[in-house]
């Protein structure tokens, strides 16, 4: 009986992996008494024969039956005479096949007797072994997944910068958490000869190591472009292009690509479906929108490239997905109002990071289970060094020819009620002031009275700051440089003093433009002793 | 350019001089008065100029630009007139300066001091 029962085992706790299925040919006529061949018999679920043994659990005689069923036809040709089902709370777990008696006899009353007790104890056994035979198939497969994700983690992690570029006057900070199944999310910076910086975030769709490849491929095409072009759309392009044929079906990455000179603060991005980053400047939190397909879809595709001027104490928020998608227990989203809000509230900067993900944690809970990686690239152009400045007035003033003055007149009055600035050096901000005034009424505005001249007049113990703004988003077109002799012998008109005169006046000249607004910084440095101190 | 707020009187002080006394502002409202101004001292046969800035509340860039245009006049005359000033504050004698006008136009704290030159 031995090899029946190993004929059991076997098809019970089923063949070595790879083994192919029963083979269906017909085994070799039986001699009397030797022993059958081991069958793999499967019992198709429609197979009758499934459902007469679960209906019978007592030795059954497969001579006797005759119907029409492949596993009955497999049985005898095997040579099976007695077959035992085990039945397990209702369901039929597997059987117990004997051949013909060593004795050539029929089995006994006796011998069924006996069979069917086997059976009856052997089934409930075998159960318990097929379920815990069963834990460990899925224990395995556990351990398989989790060694998946620990590749998956580790290819995303060591291909994350490991330190952040240090840049003079800017702070850089970056945030990653990988969720439970580590998603493709990356963030990279890249250091160019001539001293620009690239940042990128991106997002692969899918999860495991599949989307860690495609991560640390997408990485090494944006280096390798980052070094051939200057420009950001150029760089998603080529990057689209490389990746479109190689990306494995269904899935594709989502990535934000923008260079910043950091000695100008001049900020040029592209993006690649990716959420659309957010600008904090004092005014307010912008998205900074630019349009093109995530890369891998669809073949030659091309990416919109825009510009943003950080000016001082500016931040920007790279993030992905992880941030806005988190759910709290209400299913309701994180989401872009609530990040909006979250970034007005704060001055940006590192400490953003650790306020945003608070924020989040208040919002989801403490049993939240994080859906999605998480990635944060903070970047914030420090606020110039003795920017103490304190705002003293804000205000606006129609474009009608002749305001100048009077918008001159009431920064002098702002200005004499609050800081101690010698008359002459005054006089000196008030004609500039009048001709900033007047230049962004004329050329900002074309005096359309409706569009008003906008004002902040803010200062330190040392400096005086007046900013004008009109919604020109112009810079002014740069005049000859005004020579009186060239003026007197016709050469140049007789106008055109006005630049001249506010280069001349102030300590300071800054001018900003971001495509909306453009605005002309006049600064004024405050002596320490007013008093005694001749103006040059 | 509706709104000039600058008033002129041109004074002849006699000698081939006429003062052009200008309170208000200096701007580009100023145009018509001041070429006015010029025309009627040039009628009296005024050869020099003296511009008194005295009155003077505010001049801006384009105000300058008057100033070179007068300038380009009175050079052009036949015969070729002197241009002078006096009355100027610190601050717009500074501009002056800078723009270089102090070497076209003769600058005097006083008209005596001027009419002495």
């Amino acid at each position: 009986m031995s090899v029946w029962l190993n004929s059991l085992w076997k098809k019970l706790f089923g063949p070595p992996a790879g083994s192919a299925p029963a083979d269906p040919a017909p085994a070799p006529p039986v001699e009397a008494g030797a022993s059958p061949a081991i069958l793999d018999l499967d019992i198709a679920p429609h197979d009758p024969l499934a459902a007469y043994f679960q209906s019978a659990p007592h030795p059954v005689e497969i001579d006797k039956l005759n119907f029409d069923s492949p596993a009955l036809r497999q049985l005898k040709a095997n040579g099976t005479r007695l077959v035992v089902p085990l039945v397990s709370q209702g369901e039929l777990i597997g059987l117990i096949n004997l051949g013909p008696r060593r004795s050539e006899q029929d089995y006994s009353a006796d011998d069924r007797g006996l069979l069917s007790n086997l059976a009856t104890q052997a089934a409930p056994a075998v159960r318990v072994a097929q379920l815990v035979r069963q834990q460990q198939l899925e224990a395995q497969e556990r351990e398989r997944m989790e060694q998946e994700l620990r590749v998956a983690r580790l290819i995303q992690q060591t291909l994350l910068p490991r330190e952040l570029p240090q840049l003079a006057g800017w702070n850089l900070s970056a945030y990653y958490q990988p969720a439970r199944a580590v998603g493709g999310d990356f963030y990279d910076f890249i250091r160019l000869e001539d001293g620009r910086l690239v940042l990128i975030i991106g997002d692969v769709t899918d999860k495991g190591v599949p989307a860690a490849l495609v991560m640390a491929t997408t990485r090494s095409i944006l280096r390798s472009g980052a070094q051939r072009w200057a420009s950001p759309g150029q760089v998603l392009q080529y990057a689209n292009d490389m990746l479109v044929g190689d990306i494995p079906p269904k899935m594709f990455v989502t990535c934000l690509y923008a260079l910043l000179d950091p000695a100008s603060g001049n900020l040029v991005y592209a993006n690649a479906g990716h959420d659309l980053p957010y600008r904090r400047h004092r005014d307010g939190v912008a998205e900074m929108r630019a349009i093109g397909m995530p890369l891998g879809l669809l073949p030659g595709m091309v990416y919109d490239e825009q510009t943003v001027q950080l000016e001082p104490g500016d931040s920007v928020l790279l993030y992905s997905d992880g941030l806005v998608e988190a759910h709290n227990p209400q299913r309701e989203m994180f989401g872009f109002p609530r990040l909006q809000a979250c970034l007005t509230q704060h001055p940006g900067g590192a400490g953003l990071v650790d306020y945003l993900l608070a924020e989040r944690a208040g919002f989801v809970g403490p049993d939240w289970d994080q859906e999605d990686d998480t990635a944060l690239v903070i970047l914030q152009r420090e606020a110039a060094a003795d920017d103490g400045l304190r705002p003293l007035a804000s205000f606006d003033w129609p474009s009608e020819p002749g305001n100048e003055r009077l918008a001159m007149e009431k920064v002098a009055a702002v200005v004499r009620a609050a800081v101690d600035l010698p008359p002459a050096r005054l006089e000196r901000l008030k004609t500039a002031v009048a001709e900033a005034t007047m230049n962004a009424m004329e050329h900002g505005h074309k005096y359309q009275p409706e569009l008003t001249v906008h004002f902040e007049v803010r200062a330190s113990a040392t400096r005086l700051a007046v900013q004008i703004t009109d919604h020109g988003g112009q810079p002014m077109p740069r005049a000859q440089t005004p020579d009186l002799d060239a003026k007197l012998a016709g050469q140049q008109s007789p106008r055109g003093w006005g630049l001249f005169l506010i280069e001349k006046m102030v300590d300071e000249l800054n001018v900003t433009t971001d495509g909306q607004h453009h605005t002309v910084e006049l600064v004024m440095h405050i002596p320490e002793a007013a008093h005694g101190h001749q103006d040059a | 350019m509706s709104k000039p707020n600058l008033r002129l009187s041109v004074r002849p002080l006699g000698g081939g001089c006429c003062a052009i006394d200008l309170f208000g502002e200096v701007t580009a409202f100023a145009e018509n008065s001041l070429m006015d101004a010029y025309t009627q001292a040039t009628g009296a046969g005024a050869t020099t100029l003296l511009l008194n800035f005295s009155g003077l509340e505010y001049m801006n860039s384009s105000g300058i630009g008057l100033l070179v245009t007068l300038l380009i006049r009175a050079n052009r005359h036949t015969p070729r007139q002197r241009l002078l000033a006096v009355g100027l504050s610190e601050h717009y004698r500074q501009i002056f300066e800078l723009t270089r006008l102090n070497e076209a136009i003769g600058i005097y704290a006083t008209e005596a001091e001027a009419l002495a030159a």
